[in-house]
């Protein structure tokens, strides 16, 4: 299987523990939205995958046999703490860093110039990394992920820190690499970004995947709900509404006039039954699905475990992780 | 080639020699040599041009000429030979400018020596020197021999020395303690040099983070090999470059020749030296500086280290160097911290057996393997280490 398999890592330091079994996959091709709050784990999970750090228990598997130094080589990571050497020219560097992961002199060179001309910073490559702007050492940072054609891209936090132009440039250079077959994980906390760019979504909390999925199983839900609103009282129609079966509506407190209509059980009709009984009311401003936001979901996971008694540590973990 | 190692081992080599502040300082430094040689020549030669005197002889004892200017040149005295009066001759002696040493009158085989006050010894010797020629020429032409048959077989007439005992060792020979010092300090320098370049290298790739991106890639001890490798050729090559420069215009000079130390033979046994101090030091070196994380805190682990080095050459310098044979010195031989200092300087003064240079070698190379190994403990645990200063003894569990 062409995929980066994160099999049961447990990762703690001390009596803080930062992974519980984490287990998750990237598909070859796909683009992976790493989200949680801060110290959730999520860039412990990607310096375990670097080896940058030894996990306690558990592997990281490519294409089924272990991630290990020389399959790394293959990799491309874009650490959380940025790291370039300030003194060195910014195209000595991404040479050097090419050749690290085993390239040939004159392949790298190549390389280099391709992926600083795209990434907006060509001009700069004569430079000392220190002499530029924070975000175009960001942009380096990037190619240093990019350089080698890598086969993994494992990026923690790519996005903060650029400006929006950048940020779209990024955006395309993530879909290309994913369309070109490589599995993409990145971690984000622009929730709006990850559900506009990923596949996939994996929500950790306190060391553990809590929520894992496309964003549309994400937010499949058995109580559909749609936003309802009528040119009629709200009292009507919700009189009217609830002589229809398995249906709750509510008012929307911040919108007068606009109503929640909630399904409590799946069926397929009851959109259609909704719409009917409203039309009947009078004119139908508004109905639509109800989908929760990446980060509605996010909040509803990060809450559901706001029991001081369960995570202690977690805020933690990433201190411990330094 | 290009394994990890090697390719680290390059960069490390090129961002230090290709900086400006490097170009610049070595080319200071070779300047410096360079005209330090061309000052000390002028001053030499003008002492080689030597004492210069000015003899004048009455008409009648001219004879005494040749045996004059002859006695000069054996003595490398420059002469100014003239015929004068004597009253032109005692103007001459208290003249204010350029005044006469000496004025020869009267009987060739003893002449009268008028000078102005006191006699110049130097001026004695020529003229007693010349006259005894004349007297000797004299006599063996009167006996009816041929003074210049006499003059071969003199020259060649002086004993062979050869002596029962081999003559006392180690006896204090000044140009060989400049040299043993010389080398030591040069010593000193290189490793201290090395080792700060290393743990600020060490530090810096910790401070700027980058060591995250390079360990995805390459193995802790690659890249502690490859930086330790890389600064020491860059050690090396100024070593090499300095000393080489210093040799030759000490060479240049003639300077050699006055020092019985073979200066070409220690600068050898120097570089083979600074390998092994420098992998001794350089490895404690890049393993301590994995500890902290920034450069302030450098010293902290730095300062120690510079302690180790300084003991023994501080050791070197008042006890080895004064008594190369003591049993301190001995003992120290074979001590891997202390030998880099303490053996070159053994040797250079002569007084050390081969078999202890071998065992002493050889020490050292067995030592850097366990080095390496608590060095690579040590980095491997505090080279991802963030924030404060991390305990040794932390590391080294773990």
């Amino acid at each position: 299987m062409n995929a980066l398999e994160i099999d049961h890592l447990n990762k703690a330091y001390g009596s803080l523990r930062a992974l519980t079994d984490l287990t998750f996959d990237v598909h070859a091709g796909e683009i992976f939205g790493f989200v949680g709050s801060n110290g959730a784990g999520k860039t412990t999970a990607m310096r375990i995958m670097l080896g940058v750090l030894a996990a306690d228990s558990g592997q990281v598997r490519w294409k089924g046999s272990e991630l290990d130094l020389e399959a790394r080589r293959r990799v491309g990571y874009m650490p959380e703490e940025r790291g370039l050497y300030p003194k060195m020219k910014v195209g000595e560097q991404l040479e050097f860093l090419a050749g690290l992961h085993g390239m040939s002199p004159t392949a790298a060179k190549g390389a280099v110039e391709h992926w600083t001309d795209r990434l907006g910073v060509g001009e700069r490559r004569g430079d000392d990394v220190e002499k530029l702007s924070l975000g175009n050492q960001q942009r380096v940072q990037l190619a240093a992920a990019l350089v080698h054609d890598p086969d993994v891209l494992v990026l923690d936090e790519p996005f903060s820190g650029l400006d929006p132009v950048a940020v779209d440039v990024m955006s395309g250079v993530l879909r290309e690499r994913a369309q070109a077959g490589v599995p993409v994980i990145f971690s984000s906390h622009q929730l709006e970004l990850v559900e506009r760019l990923c596949d996939r979504v994996g929500i950790v909390r306190a060391g553990r995947m809590e929520a894992l999925g496309s964003i549309d199983e994400l937010r499949a839900t058995d109580h559909p709900t749609w936003l309802l609103d009528v040119d009629a009282a709200p009292d009507a129609v919700m009189a009217s509404l609830a002589t229809l079966p398995g249906l709750t509506t509510t008012p929307v407190t911040e919108h007068p006039g606009q109503l929640h209509v909630v399904a409590t059980t799946r069926d397929a009709e009851a959109p259609r039954a909704i719409l009917r009984a409203a039309l009947e009311l009078g004119a139908v401003r508004e109905f639509s699905p109800v989908r929760p936001s990446l980060a509605d979901l996010f909040r509803g996971v990060v809450s559901a475990g706001e029991d001081p008694a369960v995570d202690p540590s977690a805020s933690d973990a990433k201190e411990g992780a330094r | 080639m290009s394994s990890p190692v090697w390719m680290v081992t390059k960069r490390e080599f090129r961002t230090r020699m290709m900086t400006k502040s490097n170009i610049i300082s070595l080319s200071i430094m070779l300047a410096v040599i360079v005209v330090g040689a061309v000052v000390a020549s002028f001053f030499l030669d003008r002492e080689t041009e030597g004492p210069s005197s000015s003899v004048a002889v009455e008409q009648g004892v001219t004879d005494l000429q040749p045996h004059l200017e002859q006695a000069a040149s054996e003595q490398g005295l420059a002469l100014e030979l003239s015929t004068l009066t004597t009253d032109e001759a005692e103007q001459a002696l208290i003249a204010e400018e350029d005044p006469l040493d000496a004025y020869l009158s009267g009987d060739p085989s003893a002449p009268r020596m008028l000078v102005a006050e006191n006699a110049d010894p130097a001026v004695v010797e020529l003229v007693t020197d010349a006259v005894n020629a004349y007297v000797l020429t004299e006599q063996i032409g009167a006996l009816g021999g041929d003074p210049a048959d006499v003059g071969t077989a003199l020259a060649t007439a002086a004993p062979q020395v050869e002596s029962l005992v081999a003559p006392e060792e180690s006896e204090f020979d000044g140009p060989a303690f400049v040299v043993s010092v010389v080398m030591i300090s040069l010593l000193l320098f290189a490793l201290i040099g090395g080792g700060s370049m290393i743990s600020m290298g060490v530090v810096e790739e910790k401070t700027s983070r980058v060591v995250e991106l390079l360990l995805s890639t390459i193995k802790p001890t690659q890249l502690l090999a490859g930086k330790i490798l890389g600064i020491g050729a860059y050690a090396l090559f100024q070593i090499v470059v300095l000393g080489g420069a210093l040799t030759l215009a000490v060479t240049a000079l003639g300077l050699t020749e006055d020092i019985a130390v073979d200066v070409g033979a220690a600068l050898g046994l120097l570089i083979v030296w600074f390998l092994l101090g420098y992998t001794i030091y350089a490895l404690l070196f890049g393993g301590f500086a994995a500890l902290v994380s920034r450069q302030e805190e450098i010293g902290s682990v730095t300062t120690p280290l510079m302690f180790l080095l300084f003991v023994p050459y501080y050791v070197t310098m008042f006890v080895v160097v004064n008594d190369p044979d003591s049993t301190l010195a001995r003992v120290l031989t074979f001590v891997p911290f202390f030998a880099p200092f303490v053996v070159p300087v053994r040797d250079a003064l002569g007084g050390l057996p081969l078999w202890e240079l071998g065992v002493s070698i050889g020490l050292c190379l067995v030592t850097i393997p366990v080095l390496i190994w608590l060095s690579a403990r040590v980095y491997q645990r505090g080279v991802l280490h963030t924030g404060g200063r991390m305990k040794l003894t932390e590391a080294l569990k773990g």
